[in-house]
């Protein structure tokens, strides 16, 4: 709900989340599928920086409604 | 029990199109269509008549409402009706937008128009009797006007749209069905096998197109927000676990880093241990940090947004969206990076 | 004739008490009565062959099993301290006014044990709370053992048509940690193996106990599962209308999508060895619980198992919008138990039982209005009651 109301006004949100269908239930548009509930952006700075990399890339782009990225 | 009747000015026999501009004004008792009303009324008078011209009403909608809402408020009726305003589209919106004020005001309302009224969807939680499409059918709409209007008037509780005469308005109200949810998931299943899909709640939702993209991350301003609760050691403002009350707005103060045993996730509703462990796990300020000073992103933000995502009600945590999300526009952000579970 | 007396010595008293006592009420049906910090509701039962009526080992569904009818165990119990589970999650039973609709116990005895916590943290109170309540309510059953039955009814599932329809439950059992879980044959959840087939007899015979504390309208107490209507209803119906497949347990709570992900195949491919060709998924609690039943929903539809899924509703009674915590568009068919945002109209009981404060401070004897949400059981989402919402 955060990242819906953010985006209604008009402010790019991208929502990094275990639980990509939660997230297009709720209505996120930009989405980024993190790996567990415990630690959405990986367990060290490697990984974090890919995944905040994909998720930077995600803000950078046109997307559809309710768009899940993954991370490599 | 008293009633007030809304009228335009051509029903209240103020005139024609003449008269659209008329500003508001009480009349005593039931006037015109009103009359006709008394009967389906039984117990419930007509004290008093508010009639609008149209065209006033459309050109001045807040000093029409305030001056009507006034009128209605020294009379304190037992319910308003409005109409009917059958096809009319002014005097449709018109009676809507009185009859969803007042109901906003506790004031049981009900006003009449055809289903295809633009009024119809003006009307707020008021009651919307559907109608003809033009004043012939005036004999039809009187009674079942008048009826749900007494029925609003007595207090007693109203049935569904279905059995007692109004437009769904599209709320969802709790009701005891004749059985079981387990009964009729078995129906709907067997239904299903047959071929037909029958459901009690759909997914029609709310949705909010994607904004454009950031055009130049380089030179913006990029905050963080979380829902994993996190928050400083000790959580000083004592953030919920489950059901937030809150959201809370914490300064960065430039730091480069979220420190283990500086800031914890006091989120009820995973293990926070890796978490707790190292709050960049959460909340990846040190990466974003790196990329400020890399130019990837302009600048962070300093303040950070943090509630916790566990068990809120849907309308509480849209509303806490809502409040930081202007409170990000007003300083000019231009990016949001949101830390879920 | 000679007789032996043996003597033990016991550190009852050097062991800290993880309950100082017990309360015991028994309050006739219809009361005005509110009950408040409700954790369970159990119905006696007492097994005629002396094995236990919550059995912790082996299997229940097979021999007989005595019920009282009528009467209805609640336990309550204020957890101490700042990790209270039922913070801002009040969890109410009403045994008169107009919440009494929502719960099916008003028009039963009750018998309401508050406990008084003592020492030891929250699962050692919890534990003991929950063996005393379930050993409270198989003695309570103990007159069942003597004289004969009013009513003896038969679960049996015999041949049937093979052109029915097969059809299997999915029973969602949420684990999500200390004071949060379901027990099967009083094992977590999360450790029993789920997702696993069992036979739906072992549901109702006291196979699934309650151990599970938030979310009180849209969680399961222990009776709900000895009176689960959704088996009742498919025993009834077997060879009827539907051939009654079995009964699938899974989890809610798995916690990471790739746990939840594989679950939910899995619970879809027991459904498939059960040879269902549709199944109704229920669920347990809030939350992302809700995400467990969408997946599973989806990995059935995909599999060609057709669902329907029992939910129930978060719908600000202000707006137009219907709101579902999860939603997979396979979901097209959806029972609502209800939405637990609506408000019940206050209600002056002439008692409260369990705790005189709600968890907020509210003296419970004035509180409300007061949402479904705080009410035990009332948006249950296994079907068991027939509260529904619809749009108006």
């Amino acid at each position: 709900m955060l990242a819906k109301e953010i985006e209604r006004a008009g402010i790019p949100a991208v929502y990094v989340t275990s639980l990509p269908t939660v997230a297009t239930m709720i209505g996120a548009n930009r989405i980024v599928r993190g790996p567990a509930i415990t630690h959405p952006f990986g367990l060290d700075e490697d990984d974090r920086k890919r995944i905040v990399e994909r998720a930077l890339a995600m803000l950078e782009s046109d997307v559809e409604p309710n768009t899940v990225w993954e991370v490599e | 029990m008293k009633a007030v009747h809304y009228l335009n000015q051509f029903f209240a026999g103020l005139g024609g199109e003449e008269q659209a501009e008329t500003q508001p004004i009480r009349l005593d008792g039931a006037v015109g269509p009103g009359r006709g009303l008394a009967a389906a009324l039984g117990g419930v008078e007509i004290v008093a008549t508010l009639a609008c011209g149209d065209d006033y009403f459309a050109e001045h909608e807040d000093e029409a409402l305030a001056a009507l809402l006034e009128m209605l408020a020294e009379i304190e009726p037992d319910v308003l009706i409005a109409g009917p305003a059958f096809g009319s589209g002014r005097y449709g919106y018109a009676c809507a937008r009185f009859a969803a004020a007042a109901a906003e005001r506790g004031i049981p309302t009900v006003a009449a128009m055809h289903e295809d009224n633009p009024g119809v969807g003006e009307a707020g939680a008021a009651y919307v009797v559907p109608t003809a499409v033009n004043v012939a059918g005036m004999r039809d709409a009187l009674p079942r006007l008048g009826a749900l209007a007494s029925a609003l008037a007595s207090g007693r509780e109203i049935g569904s749209a279905e059995d007692e005469g109004y437009l769904v308005r599209g709320f969802r109200r709790n009701y005891v069905a004749e059985k079981t949810g387990a009964e009729r998931a078995v129906e709907f299943l067997l239904a299903k096998l047959e071929g037909e899909t029958r459901t009690e709640v759909g997914g029609d939702m709310d949705r909010v197109e994607p904004p454009p993209p950031v055009a130049d991350l380089s030179s913006a301003l990029i905050a963080l927000v979380t829902e994993a609760g996190c928050v400083p050691q000790g959580n000083p403002d004592h953030l919920q676990s489950v059901r937030a009350q809150g959201w809370f707005r914490y300064d960065l103060g430039g730091a480069d880093t979220l420190a283990s045993g500086r800031y914890e996730s006091v989120h009820g509703g995973f293990d926070v241990t890796l978490a707790n462990e190292d709050p960049n796990r959460l909340v990846p300020l040190d990466t974003v940090r790196g990329l400020e000073r890399d130019g990837r992103v302009g600048r962070v933000h300093e303040s950070l947004y943090t509630t916790t995502g566990n068990g809120t009600p849907v309308v509480v945590a849209t509303r806490f969206g809502q409040e930081i999300a202007g409170e990000l526009r007003d300083a000019g952000v231009q990016a949001v990076l949101l830390s879920g579970t | 004739m000679a007789w032996e007396l043996a003597t033990f010595s016991t550190d009852l008293l050097r062991e800290p008490e993880a309950i100082k006592g017990v309360d015991v009420e028994i309050v006739p049906p219809g009361s005005s009565v509110r009950v408040t910090h409700v954790l369970d509701a159990v119905e006696p039962r007492i097994r005629p062959d002396g094995r236990a009526a919550f059995p912790r080992e082996g299997r229940g569904g097979e021999g007989r099993t005595n019920r009282l009818d009528g009467v209805v165990v609640l336990s309550c119990l204020d957890f101490p301290g700042e990790e209270r589970p039922l913070h801002e999650q009040e969890s109410i039973v009403d045994l008169g006014g107009p919440a009494a609709e929502l719960t099916p116990f008003a028009d039963m005895t009750a018998v309401v044990l508050t406990f008084s916590p003592g020492d030891g943290g929250h699962v050692e109170i919890d534990a003991r709370a929950r063996q005393t309540a379930l050993s409270i309510a198989e003695e309570i059953a103990r007159g069942a053992l003597d004289g004969e039955p009013e009513e003896v009814e038969r679960f049996e599932l015999g041949a049937a048509e093979e052109s029915l329809p097969a059809v299997a439950a999915l029973i969602q059992l949420s684990d999500l940690g200390a004071l949060y879980i379901q027990y099967v044959y009083g094992t977590p959840a999360g450790e029993a193996g789920l997702p696993r087939a069992v036979d739906p007899a072992e549901v109702l015979d006291g196979a699934v106990t309650c151990g599970e504390y938030h979310w009180a309208a849209m969680r399961n107490p222990t009776w709900f599962f000895q009176r689960n209507e959704l088996i009742r209803t498919l025993y009834r119906e077997h060879g009827k209308t539907l051939r009654f497949a079995g009964v699938v347990l899974m989890r809610g709570y798995e916690q990471s999508a790739a746990d939840k992900q594989s679950a939910a195949e899995r619970a879809a491919a027991v459904a498939a060895e059960l040879g269902a060709d549709g199944v109704v998924i229920t669920t347990d609690a809030g939350g992302n619980s809700h995400t467990d039943v969408m997946l599973t929903c989806r990995a059935c539809e995909q599999a060609g198992i057709r669902t329907t899924v029992v939910l129930a509703e978060e719908t600000d009674p202000q707006s137009t919008k219907p709101i579902l915590t999860d939603w997979v568009p396979e979901a097209g068919s959806i029972v609502s138990t209800g939405n637990v945002e609506e408000l019940v109209e206050a209600w002056r009981p002439e008692r409260v039982l369990g705790g005189d404060l709600l968890l907020d401070g509210t003296p419970a004897a004035e509180a409300g209005p007061i949402p479904v949400r705080n009410y035990l059981g009332a948006a249950n989402q296994m079907g068991q009651l027939a509260l529904s919402a619809r749009t108006e």
